[in-house]
């Protein structure tokens, strides 16, 4: 008799799924899952106890493609040159993805639009740009990302000749390898799992913007002298002390790194040892653990990083010959 | 509240010339699920709801899973009980004409009183999410009767 059955009555037996405990709640199904259901029937008929099972229905999760973009950055980031934004880009698809990613300068707006120096991505993890992360060329296609997992990518950016204080934004775009369209777009048989691939809600591609702010900054050194001769005067005699005061004036926004200052002694004076100081303190002449160093042919002194409106200055005496 | 059998056929199936007109041979009850996916459609700026083939389905969708029964056993069949476990990819979208269980299929009862234990020990009330198994109870069926149950879905 089970020839005479209509097809559809078959009784399918080995479900993939047997739901015997509560599933876990995932983000997404993962694609190329198979979905299968099978429903069953007891009943009495004629006193006795009968069973029977459904056709069991199959068809497979197809790869859905989508991603998010955020900046990662919660203010404008300084630039004094170069500055490093940050994005985080997610798979928020439900099969592993890589994206193309495109950071672009000209956001409408900005006052002027910077040079995207390079993409990379945060290869080691720790969250800072650093010599352990991938250079990626603009426009390069970031790494696989499992579904849920994202990747933090840092955009390089050249503001060099930017006048102070502008803010600029800048857009990094994530499109889906496999491609991007308006949600619902199908790409036939290039979903993971061996079904088709579907734009999500994202339409497959996202961007976020990071913001710049340019700071510029300038240092101007004024050197004067002041002398004071051995009888209570001020004539450049021999045997006179000259004080000289050299004063770095750091202009604009932001800060200047690095900053060191150095200085000739004059021919036909001697520095006067034990004289060089910092902000009125002294400073050994050795080279040594402070900032300064002074000896018969000249001073140095190292300032390091200097904020705009400070203005560090440095003395040291000389006794004319 | 909604019967079990939103179409329920009754066939004048009593006497062999009509009952040859389905299925002879078949003495059991026939079950046969089909699967639709609902979508939404624009139609001159009109959005509508419609049922498709289940294809490019992906996460967050709509699925209606429908069990159609026939009585081919030539008598009436009694204690009718459909079960019907859900597929781990799919959790319940709303709750129906039948009862669910939130423990494998051991026990059922409406979701309302159920409770699960929670990922820290502590019981809480059963969601959707938790249902596992689904079941519909009818008292009898006539022979020759038909009709269908269905449950709506949403892809996890």
């Amino acid at each position: 008799m089970s020839l005479l059955r209509p097809v559809w009555v078959a009784a399918a037996s080995g479900a993939f799924f047997a739901a015997a405990t509560v599933p876990a709640h995932a983000e997404g199904v993962r694609a190329g899952t198979i979905i299968s259901n099978t429903a069953t029937a007891s009943y009495e008929s004629g006193g006795a106890g009968r069973t029977v099972q459904s056709n069991t229905l199959e068809f497979r999760v197809d790869e859905l493609l989508d991603v998010a973009v955020a900046s990662q950055d919660g203010a404008p980031v300084a630039s004094s040159g170069q500055a490093t934004l940050t994005f985080s880009v997610t798979n928020t698809g439900n099969g592993p993805e890589a994206f193309v990613l495109t950071a672009d300068p000209a956001v409408a707006g900005n006052p002027f639009n910077p040079t995207i120096v390079t993409l990379a991505v945060d290869s080691n993890g720790n969250g800072i740009y650093d010599e352990g992360d991938q250079i990626l060329a603009n426009g390069g296609l970031g790494p696989l990302l499992d579904p849920d997992a994202s990747v933090t990518v840092f955009v390089i950016v050249d503001t060099e000749n930017a006048p102070d204080g502008q803010t600029v934004q800048i857009a990094l775009l994530a499109e889906a390898q496999t491609g991007t369209g308006t949600p619902g777009t199908v790409f036939a048989g290039q979903g993971e799992g061996g079904g088709d691939a579907v734009a999500g809600a994202s339409g497959a591609d996202d961007q976020a913007q990071g913001a710049i702010v340019t700071s510029v900054s300038a240092v101007a050194l004024l050197k004067s002298a002041a002398v004071a001769d051995p009888f209570g005067g001020s004539e450049p005699v021999p045997g006179a002390i000259v004080t000289f005061t050299i004063v770095a004036q750091v202009s604009g926004s932001g800060s200047v790194a690095n900053l060191r200052v150095a200085d000739e002694i004059p021919a036909s004076t001697s520095y006067r040892a034990g004289s060089l100081q910092l902000n009125g303190a002294p400073l050994t002449d050795a080279a040594d653990a402070d900032a300064g160093q002074a000896s018969a042919s000249g001073i140095a002194v190292q300032l390091g990083t200097v904020a705009a409106g400070e203005n560090p200055n440095v003395t040291f005496d000389v006794i004319i010959d | 509240m909604k019967f079990v059998t939103r179409a329920l056929l009754v066939c004048a199936a009593v006497g062999g010339v009509s009952a040859v007109s389905f299925a002879q041979g078949t003495q059991g009850v026939e079950l046969a699920g089909t699967v639709m996916v609902e979508r939404t459609q624009t139609v001159d700026g009109v959005a509508k709801t419609v049922l498709v083939e289940p294809t490019n389905v992906v996460p967050g969708e709509q699925l209606v899973f429908t069990t159609r029964y026939r009585n081919n056993t030539g008598q009436p069949v009694e204690n009718f009980v459909i079960t019907n476990p859900l597929p781990d990819a799919v959790q319940l979208a709303r709750a129906g004409d039948f009862e669910v269980s939130v423990d494998g299929g051991s026990s059922f009862g409406s979701l309302s009183g159920a409770t699960v234990s929670g990922a820290d020990g502590v019981s809480r009330p059963a969601q959707l999410a938790d249902v596992t198994h689904l079941r519909w109870v009818l008292p009898s069926i006539a022979s020759g009767a038909s009709g269908e149950v269905e449950y709506h879905a949403v892809v996890r």
